[in-house]
């Protein structure tokens, strides 16, 4: 273990302290949103009706092509929007969690589509044949299956969430990268060395041991399940 | 004996019709002042009533520059303008932890205080007439310059000589930005996404120079044995509190805060709070006190001031 | 419908100097970006498909390091860091090596995945002919598992596109860069975000297209 400098201990602890928690309570809301709202999404977008599958696919084609960072400034700076007594405003974390929502719920509804269509027709005709109608069909036999299937992906969503928290940080979250960035320019303006590569090094080290584990998880479910 | 008592009677009534007089005067407020004899705390006029329910302030700062605004590693706002901020929150609501603090860059604090999410910004908000369109300041509550941040090897004689072919960082929407602009149209202005990366960039050689605030350079010089500061002093333009031109109430307020702490001479501790003691005297006339006034330059476009 | 009312095309005529300026930036940047990403895709994709020993590990750290961190770390430690050894980087620099860097790992993986895909007898097929394995690759994997590659490897490049626009983290002027700008001095936000809609989502789904088209075509005889 090197020795640390004095100077990494206070630095290294606010980081953690006041940064990582922002980031992991924004990729928890940012997950679950984009899990519940894509799995739905998805599931409609089976269904044979054009005007709904176009709706549908016009939301995951827009949200997944434009830069989750031009999203997230979109909506943090559009103007408050006053409807009667409401005044709705979404702060820096609701805009920064509506922006990772939209995009990964967009994520979550093409896998689910594609994770649905992939249960072969058999499934369907002997759900149909025990006499479920379609909406109890998806729900005990179609989607549970494809839940398995998604699984791998949905690990890989979580990862990619939780890198992509760090674009929050434009709009003035103090999530990890942030909470380091201070402290380097802190050090930069005060002692004249703002040690670069330590602080954003110590803020990538920490990322990827967030996040390594879980890759590899989602590729053992990958070979486990499908 | 009998002269003696009388002479001492004579001394205690005086005294006690001196003790009398000092008593009674601060309870009202006619007649000018002195120091010693203010209240702690001035008559202030009513806020909002959306502020006084929530019971603190929400406030815009600077996150990124130090002395005026930034956090250390217990995660706490600190510098001048926070503790300016807080003086108001004690005011307002009797502890200086009644207020929500919003980090905001130059770039994004006008935008934030427009836009409703804090109910003033505190952040070196130097007056400019073209800001003024837009937002209300209150009174000035410090008096900053501008200054020239280089490398040591660096010589800069007469700016209009030394400008040209230069490049020279600042951060975006600065009064620094728009001067470079207007009068050193052959410099190359850089933008620097922060305070701090400006100084980098100077350090790294990416620019001849960084301008920026007084306090913010002086506080690098003195801990970078590579930079130093020029002479040169420019754009003295005093700081104000921004405020929304929606809501006069709030800079009735503030403005009778900002005179209550200049008349107690409240300001001047916390400078000194925030720069080195050796400092002190270069920093004399940039709070205001009871002797020291600050205004704004009204009718003049300081950024467009281009020296001769 | 008051905000389509207030809505100023005017505004964004005025700036279009600007804004086609931020344009030709990102298009720049994105360029290079997918260029280099695609050398390092193929080669490095090549050295971990064929197991060469060494260079597949060390692959191996490069590709897992910076696909499991954020792309914003990577650019920061760029920005910052570069200076600190001494190399004198400006923002353009940055912008077009973080982008590379990041988009390469991704492509490492698509052409991997696309060589190892070509089907074993094709292999066996260029060593009868009497191909030496350098041959037999270039002749033979490239071709056919570039192909296979293709559509995972456009993905990857609209991606490294869309993250140009992270470079407003290190000011450089890109388009969202100079469209937030714009923004933040005159608050015409809906003018601006039309702008950076328009632009993006039509260059990110005409390549989708392009995609969609090339699977098709592109797809194995055995596979159609």
């Amino acid at each position: 273990m090197p020795e640390l400098p004095d100077w990494f201990r206070p630095v290294a602890e606010y980081m953690l302290r006041e940064g990582l928690p922002e980031t992991l309570k924004l990729a928890a809301l940012a997950v679950t949103a984009s899990t519940v709202i894509g799995i739905v999404l998805g599931t409609l977008l089976t269904i044979h009706f054009l005007p709904l599958q176009s709706l549908i696919r016009l939301y995951i084609e827009v949200w997944r092509g434009l830069p989750i960072l031009v999203t997230i400034l979109f909506i943090y700076w559009l103007p408050a929007y006053d409807v009667g007594p409401l005044h709705i405003q979404l702060n820096a974390y609701m805009s920064a969690a509506l922006g990772l929502s939209l995009w990964g719920s967009a994520q979550v509804a093409e896998a689910t589509r594609g994770a649905v269509q992939s249960i072969p027709k058999e499934q369907h005709e002997a759900a149909a044949a025990l006499g479920f109608g379609w909406a109890g069909r998806h729900r005990f036999v179609i989607v549970p299956q494809a839940l398995r299937r998604l699984l791998p992906p949905m690990v890989g969503l979580l990862v990619n969430i939780i890198q992509n928290t760090t674009i929050a940080f434009v709009i003035g979250i103090n999530e990890f990268l942030q909470a380091g960035n201070r402290q380097f320019e802190n050090l930069t303006t005060q002692t004249g060395n703002g040690h670069p590569f330590t602080i954003f090094g110590f803020v990538l080290v920490v990322f990827f041991i967030i996040s390594f584990p879980l890759t590899l998880f989602a590729r053992y479910l990958e070979r486990r399940l499908v | 004996m009998k002269r003696l008592t009388a002479i001492t009677g004579l001394l205690a009534l005086v005294a006690a019709i001196v003790a009398a007089l000092s008593v009674a005067a601060p309870t009202g407020k006619t007649g000018p002042e002195t120091e010693a004899t203010l209240p702690p705390k001035p008559r202030l006029p009513a806020l909002p009533a959306e502020i006084r329910s929530r019971g603190k302030f929400l406030i815009g700062v600077k996150c990124d520059t130090p002395p005026f605004g930034w956090q250390d590693t217990s995660g706490r706002n600190r510098g001048y303008d926070v503790d300016v901020a807080k003086q108001f929150a004690r005011w307002a609501f009797g502890s200086a932890s009644k207020i929500d603090f919003t980090c905001v860059t130059t770039a994004s604090r006008i935008g934030t205080l427009t836009s409703g999410r804090v109910d003033m910004i505190i952040s070196t908000l130097t007056w400019t007439a073209e800001r003024e369109r837009t937002i209300d300041y209150s009174l000035p509550y410090y008096g900053a310059a501008g200054k020239l941040l280089v490398k040591n090897a660096v010589i800069v004689g007469r700016l209009n000589s030394w400008m040209p072919g230069k490049k020279i960082a600042s951060t975006s929407g600065s009064i620094y930005d728009r001067w470079v602009k207007n009068c050193f149209t052959q410099s190359t202005f850089q933008v620097s996404s922060s305070p701090s990366a400006g100084v980098l960039a100077v350090k790294n050689g990416q620019v001849d120079a960084l301008m920026y605030d007084d306090a913010f350079l002086v506080g690098v010089a003195a801990n970078d044995p590579e930079l130093r500061l020029t002479n040169h002093v420019f754009l003295k333009v005093p700081w104000g509190v921004g405020i929304r031109k929606t809501d006069p109430q709030i800079k009735a307020w503030v403005d009778a805060a900002i005179r209550g702490m200049k008349a107690r001479d409240m300001f001047w501790p916390i400078l000194k709070r925030t720069i080195p003691r050796r400092f002190y005297p270069l920093f004399r006339l940039n709070a205001p006190r009871p002797k020291v006034n600050l205004k704004f330059p009204r009718g003049t476009v300081p950024e467009a001031a281009c020296p001769r | 419908m008051k905000i389509l009312a207030a809505f100023e095309w005017s505004f964004i005529w005025d700036n279009r100097v600007e804004l086609w300026e931020g344009f030709k930036n990102t298009m720049k940047v994105s360029a290079i970006g997918v260029a280099g990403a695609f050398v390092i895709g193929l080669v490095l994709g090549a050295v971990r498909a064929h197991r060469i020993p060494v260079f597949s590990q060390l692959a191996w750290v490069y590709v897992e390091a910076i696909r499991n961190t954020p792309i914003l770390v990577q650019i920061f430690l760029f920005y910052y860091g570069l200076p600190q050894l001494g190399y004198q980087v400006e923002g353009f620099t940055v912008a077009w090596l973080a982008v590379m860097v990041w988009g390469g790992a991704f492509n490492t993986e698509n052409f991997r995945a696309g060589f190892e895909a070509v089907p074993k007898h094709f292999r066996e097929a260029g060593y009868a002919l009497g191909f030496s394995p350098l041959k037999t690759f270039l002749n033979v994997t490239l071709p056919i598992g570039g192909r296979i590659a293709l559509p995972s490897s456009i993905n990857t490049y609209i991606s490294v596109l869309k993250n140009t626009s992270l470079m407003l983290a290190i000011g450089y002027p890109e388009l969202t860069t100079v469209a937030f700008n714009i923004q933040a001095i005159t608050f015409r936000t809906f003018e601006m975000f039309a702008v950076l809609a328009v632009v993006y989502l039509v260059i990110v789904w005409t390549l989708s297209a392009l995609i969609r088209l090339l699977e098709a075509r592109l797809a194995l005889p055995e596979t159609r």
